[in-house]
């Protein structure tokens, strides 16, 4: 049995926010997380980095965290924000008072919002609705939920922080009214292990409730299911949000080549639920086209859904978002604390107050520097320089930027072995290089990790050509454990299904027929070999 | 907004194109239309500096033919190259190349002197410097253009007009080619008009990332060919290239008004003779001809979605022995294989097809593309001709 | 456009051997091509029938054709037609200078680029899998760079094939490729030139022995015939079998270049790069297709018409919310009213998937019909995998159905 002073549940912005506060503050801690990092909620959403001001009206309070958290993550989270800026903008027949509202909101919250003249507005996004009667333009940001889990990771591990993925909490030990240790089980190996630690911090986001229950406590979280679609092309520069109160569909970010639609929010029994209904896309298909009118025209990708965690009485949107510190020995048990609700924009704010809970009651002075340290350095420029001509046009950019610390062993290797600057997703340029980085990693079990950490996969193609090419590579260098490396394709070409199935028409009913034919027809993934 | 944006989103990476890609086949160093075209395009709106991936492509539009989802893959590497020369200069080969219209009306009035001065070993080597292919000899001019010659010419009138485009290549190098296509029409009882202020179709300029340039040209075009079009007057090209241009490319590339009622009236010239001929509305007693030839259908045609007319027509001419080549493209794509950096990568393009040429023993090579003669007569030897210029013989 | 007698609307496989059927009845034939088809996705072999309903694996694949309901490509184009198709087909390539052996009665297994074998019936030599499943050893031939190929993922896979043991060697040649990537395409134009046939022969005689089995990937270069093969045999003395791989597939490239160049010498004139995009129809007859650039329409007159236009993928069927079209004809495609009810919750199990089977309804002569089983059109005929009632890729059946549908369909014309 392991012994560490704090394990964190959950792998979320909240979880490795917390992780890497804790570090930071001398603090010996352990993550511990079911799947992979970030494939719930905080992989599971429209990658918006808020300003604010979407909650300037509704939520003040929230609108004010966000653009103070918002600053924070701009300059500490340079190598996961994109600072595309948004706009907000009201259509003809939106309510004019609505916006009034909303400008006198802002300028209280203090989030820049300055009016944009149409014919500008109009310059950068030709894309636009043509309905557009006021555009506004704010320090919205896209932000990669997946770089961000790993990057506190990364930052955690510098001081000493510690991950188990694929390793699930299954219950609190206790000591009288103490908590001294977690059961865990491995869930790739079925293996149970019990972990010895003075403190638990629940940071299970939708699931926060289940293991509070482990302890006898009653938390209220209520999972809020939000849809997406991601789409093919990045047909918006800047974030774009409907200027009205806020609703399903008015939201759309882009990120890298891509752009993504959201959101729907309807309560759900389990958080478990994350497959996305026709319906649901058809909605947001709906809304969303008020503000591109070309938008049936474009190629979806796939659709998605995740859960908010809503720690509030009430239901849906209307809840504030705001985040509760709930620590448990005010219910008689001491060394256990719940971060509940939240937001990924004030992940870092909830992470900070919770360890600041965490710390008093270990009797930790340490202050928090989780806001003045950049999470990754910027990799040297003249590192950068030299690995511009091993890579596509572009990938040198977005390699620089997912790869954290990886970067320069990455380029090495390029430079040694020219072979493996071979891409082997061409959607998402992804060299071999990459995915074999991403495949040393302990934390690495399947693809769908490879893919959380470089993109493989999530482009045109949707898994089509890479799946075969990365696993015969991995395979060759003896970098998977599966016998043969058919599951590892066929598990994968799946997970990339459950998003393709409820948009399957256009250009993904093509590309399904294409898969097909290529994994099925050709390599007979699918039939049986009786001979 | 033109449609390209989600024209690309069809693409289903499935390598039709890169599996034809004469570009890609002769050099390692082109990535590939898929990779260049649709992969690439993802990527350049949120780009800050654009990308030179498309610079190798030489606009052969093969890619396009074989795409089986409609992607205008070489559209999308022409406007690649033109952002990047937004941003950055081009060599003055570049602008030479791309300037033909220009450079022939500055060069013509001084023949043979601006020729010798073009072919003398030390301006060979001068141009080498600027990135000339030292071992391509550029067409030589005439000394009196398409338009002067046919200025000069005496038409017999008839009520059924035709406007011919003639187009840089034929105005300043090959001017006996549009002689011929107005001999066949007048002995078809049609009137050929060549409207003034008709200048470059614009296709060079594209191809070397000019798109400003084109887009004037096109303006020109499409003003000086707008009293025709509305009157229902048939435009003709025998060039395949400018054909394809007046067609296409300036719909895809530019919003120029009148330029979609301008494309509903162009054809090639062989493509409307066989249009004639299968409405009953050529002559049918022709004159016996003799001689083995081969046919090259260039690239542009075969883009045009139209089969191969000039190949059938010539078929039909009594005494003829014609087969097609079907050696893919010739290599020189216009102006890319007069570059020095391109040059080498021309020629490998065209080996199968020079093989095919001197392997065929033929007369001579029929081809409607003006710079594909030129690539297969230096590379060859192979005397060539147009198809218009056989059909003449059997017309008049 | 000048009048034919048929217009073949597509230019894969279907579309290219109904072509060829009806050229060979001296028909003068047009093929409208508007990209070069999914000959290259496949592989080039002709899958019959590879696995039933079930999923069982069919071992007699003509015989089990007997038991296929009766709204099967197969049981419509009837047991008659259906053998004197790959009859016809074997001659076509024969004829072609590329032989193709097999028949439709014999299961035959083939490695794959994953490791697996896959069913099929008629093969180029070069593919045939007969010495490996005699021999006890074999040797797989890598590239360097190749990047849809590796040796340690096949034998890794075929090592758990159930009664197929065989001991694996590993030879990797180093084409010496800078520049781009490597795909199989730049392997096989490698091996088209001399110097690359002789390097390549030299590094692999290092690491294989005479009589050696050996598998490699789609690579013995990209003109249809046996010539890379026969001199990779006399050198080494040793067989060569070719694996299935990704696109761009170069056994399937050759059989769409042998093919292609097969019609052109019976006379059918293609026309390249052009979209119908509509049909003149007059009482129960079609007269026209439409072709639709940039530029202008274009009218194609005929007097029989073959649909040969593919699936969702190439375009022959077009899918909306809730609902699929096939855009020529404007002929009804039956699918379910639920979106949901369109697929399988898994992408590559649980049976056939509903989508695959969407298409076209035909009657006894292929012709499209309505709702009440009539033909639409009296000289419209629908061929390959514009028709419904077959999924191709979960029966391996795709081009067996395409060679028997298209060959039916050229001897029904008028």
């Amino acid at each position: 049995m392991d012994s560490v002073t704090v394990v964190v549940i959950g792998g979320g912005a909240t979880g490795t926010g917390i992780l890497r506060d804790l570090s930071m503050r001398g603090v010996k801690t352990l993550l511990i997380e079911r799947g992979d990092l970030a494939s719930d909620a905080s992989g599971r959403f429209h990658g918006l980095l808020h300003s604010g001001a979407r909650y300037a009206v509704t939520d003040p309070r929230s609108a004010k965290e966000c653009i103070e958290e918002n600053a924070i993550l701009r300059r500490i989270g340079k190598h996961c924000v994109e600072k595309t800026e948004g706009f907000f903008v009201r259509l003809e027949g939106d309510g004019e008072d609505y916006e009034g509202q909303w400008v006198a909101g802002c300028a209280a919250a203090r989030i820049h919002a300055k009016r944009v003249d149409l014919k500008e507005a109009r310059r950068l996004e030709p894309h636009l609705s043509r309905r557009a009667v006021s555009v506004f333009r704010v320090p919205d940001s896209a932000i990669d939920g997946f770089r961000l889990c790993w990057q506190n990771v990364a930052s955690a591990r510098r001081y000493g922080g510690e991950v188990r993925t694929y390793t699930e909490a299954t219950g609190i030990e206790r000591a009288g009214d103490r908590v001294v240790g977690v059961t865990v089980c491995d869930t790739l190996t079925g293996a149970v292990d019990s972990i010895g630690c003075d403190h638990v911090v629940n940071a299970a986001g939708s699931w926060v409730g289940r293991v509070a229950s482990w302890a006898g406590i009653e938390v209220d979280v209520k999972p809020d299911r939000g849809v997406l679609i991601a789409f093919n092309h990045r047909f918006t520069n800047r974030v774009i949000n409907r200027l009205r109160p806020p609703a399903n569909g008015d939201i759309f970010v882009p990120h890298g080549p891509i752009t993504v639609l959201g959101t729907t929010s309807s309560p759900v029994a389990s958080a478990d639920d994350n497959v996305p209904h026709v319906e649901e896309v058809l909605e947001l298909l709906h809304n969303g086209t008020e503000l591109f009118e070309d938008l049936p025209k474009y190629r979806i990708l796939r659709a998605y859904a995740g859960a908010r965690p809503l720690y509030s009485p009430g239901e849906g949107r209307a809840a504030s978002r705001d985040f509760t510190i709930l620590d448990h020995s005010t219910d008689g048990l001491r060394g256990l604390t719940s971060a509940a609700g939240g937001k990924l924009t004030s992940y870092r704010l909830m992470a900070e107050k919770t360890a600041d809970v965490v710390c008093r009651e270990l009797g930790v002075k340490a202050a928090c520097r989780t806001a003045a340290e950049p999470m990754v350095e910027d990799p040297p420029r003249r590192l950068v320089t030299r690995a511009r001509p091993f890579f596509p046009p572009y990938g040198l950019d977005l390699a620089a930027s997912r790869l954290g610390a990886a970067f320069g062993p990455v380029v090495q290797g390029l430079q040694m072995h020219p072979e493996e600057r071979r891409l082997i997703c061409e959607c998402e340029m992804v060299t071999l290089a990459e995915v074999e980085s991403a495949a040393r990693e302990p934390t690495t079990f399947n693809l769908g990790d490879i893919r959380r950490r470089t993109r493989m996969g999530m482009g045109t193609c949707q898994g089509a050509f890479c799946s075969l090419r990365a696993v015969g590579a991995l395979v060759s260098h003896d970098l998977v454990a599966d016998k043969d490396g058919k599951a590892l394709i066929r598990d994968f070409l799946e997970t990339r299904w459950k998003g393709i199935r409820p948009v399957l028409w256009g250009d993904q009913i093509r590309e399904a027929e294409f898969q097909r034919e290529v994994y099925a027809a050709t390599l007979n993934l699918d039939g049986t070999a009786q001979r | 907004m033109k449609g390209y944006l989600y024209d690309s989103d069809r693409c289903m990476a499935c390598t039709s194109c890169t599996v034809v890609c004469p570009v890609a086949a002769a050099t390692r160093e082109f990535l590939g239309p898929k990779m260049v075209g649709p992969a690439l395009s993802r990527f350049r709106r949120p780009a800050l500096a654009p990308d030179l991936a498309a610079d190798l492509c030489s606009n052969c539009k093969n890619c396009d033919i074989s795409c089986p989802s409609g992607v205008p893959i070489s559209t999308l590497n022409m406007l690649s190259k033109a952002e990047y020369y937004r941003h950055h200069r081009h060599r003055l080969r570049d602008w030479v190349l791309s300037h033909g219209q220009l450079m022939g009306n500055l060069a013509t009035p001084f023949v043979p002197l601006s020729n010798l001065a073009i072919a003398n070993p030390i301006s060979r080597t001068m141009l080498g410097a600027f990135g000339f292919a030292g071992r391509m000899p550029l067409p030589a001019y005439v000394r009196k253009t398409f338009r002067k010659q046919f200025r000069a010419l005496r038409q017999q009138s008839f009520p059924q007009k035709v406007v011919f485009f003639p187009g840089c290549y034929i105005d300043f190098y090959d001017p006996g080619v549009g002689l011929d296509f107005v001999a066949v029409m007048q002995a078809n009882e049609y009137e050929v008009v060549v409207p003034r202020g008709l200048g470059c179709c614009g296709t060079p300029m594209v191809a070397n990332g000019f798109p400003g340039a084109a887009e004037r040209a096109v303006r020109r075009n499409v003003r000086a060919l707008q009293e025709w079009t509305d009157a229902g007057v048939p435009v003709v090209a025998c060039c395949t290239s400018c054909s394809l241009t007046l067609k296409q490319e300036q719909q895809e590339l530019f919003d120029v008004p009148g330029a979609a009622e301008l494309a509903a009236r162009v054809y090639d010239a062989t493509e409307f003779l066989l249009e004639l001929r299968d409405r009953g509305k050529l002559k049918t007693d022709l004159k016996q001809l003799s001689g083995r030839y081969l046919y090259h259908a260039p690239c542009h045609l075969r883009d045009q979605g139209i089969g191969r007319p000039g190949f059938e027509m010539l078929g039909s001419l009594p005494g003829l022995e014609i087969s097609d080549a079907d050696a893919g493209c010739c290599g020189l794509s216009g102006s890319y294989g007069f570059k020095g950096d391109r040059y080498e990568v021309a020629q490998a393009v065209g080996d199968a097809l020079f093989k095919k040429v001197r392997a065929s023993g033929a007369d001579a090579v029929i081809s409607e593309c003006g710079t594909c003669r030129h690539q297969i007569t230096v590379a060859t030897g192979a005397k060539t001709l147009h198809p218009i210029s056989v059909m003449r013989r059997a017309f008049e | 456009m000048s009048a034919c007698d048929v217009v073949v609307i597509g230019g894969g496989l279907s579309g290219l051997v109904a072509a060829a059927a009806a050229a060979e009845r001296d028909k003068k034939v047009v093929l409208i091509a508007k990209g070069v088809g999914a000959i290259a996705v496949g592989s080039g072999s002709i899958d019959v029938l590879g696995y039933e309903a079930g999923g069982k694996p069919v071992a007699r694949p003509l015989a089990e054709m007997g038991k296929l309901p009766s709204n099967h490509p197969y049981a419509r184009a009837g047991k008659q037609a259906t053998a004197k198709a790959f009859e016809f087909f074997l001659d076509l390539c024969e004829k072609g200078g590329f032989p193709y052996s097999g028949s439709a009665d014999v299961a035959r297994w083939v490695p794959t680029a994953i490791g697996t074998l896959k069913p099929t019936c008629f093969l180029p030599r070069s593919m045939d899998p007969a010495p490996l499943e005699a021999a006890k050893a074999a040797v797989v031939v890598g590239f360097r760079g190749l990047k849809d190929y590796y040796p340690e993922l096949i034998i890794r896979g075929l090592m758990q094939v159930p009664a197929y043991p065989k001991r694996f060697r590993t030879v990797i040649v180093d084409p010496e490729m800078a520049g781009r990537d490597v795909n199989a395409l730049d392997i096989a134009r490698w091996l088209d030139t001399e110097s690359g046939r002789h390097a390549c022969i030299e590094q692999m005689l290092t690491g294989i022995a005479p009589g050696n089995v050996v598998l490699v990937p789609p690579v013995l270069g990209t003109v249809p015939n046996y010539g890379v093969l026969e001199e990779f045999e006399k050198a080494t003395t040793c067989k060569f079998i070719e694996i299935t791989g990704m696109p761009p597939a170069i056994t399937g490239l050759r059989l769409y270049d042998l093919l292609v160049s097969e019609i052109k010498k019976r006379g059918v004139r293609i026309v390249e790069h052009a979209t119908v995009t509509r049909a003149v129809v007059d009482n129960g007859r079609c007269t026209a297709v439409v072709t639709h650039g940039v530029d202008r329409e274009r009218t194609h007159p005929a007097r029989s018409f073959i649909l040969a236009t593919g699936g969702f993928y190439s375009g022959g069927l077009e899918a909306g919310v809730g609902s699929a079209r096939e855009p020529v004809f404007g002929l009804p495609v039956k699918v379910p009213e639920s979106q949901s009810d369109w697929s399988n919750a898994f992408l590559l199990s649980g049976g056939a998937q509903p989508f695959a089977r969407f298409g076209l309804d035909v009657d006894a002569r292929l012709r499209p019909t309505d709702g009440s089983g009539k033909a639409v059109f009296e000289n419209v005929y629908a061929v390959g995998r514009t028709l419904s009632g077959f999924d191709d890729a979960f029966e391996k059946s795709g081009n067996g159905v395409a060679v028997v549908t298209g060959y039916r369909a050229g001897t029904l014309v008028a």
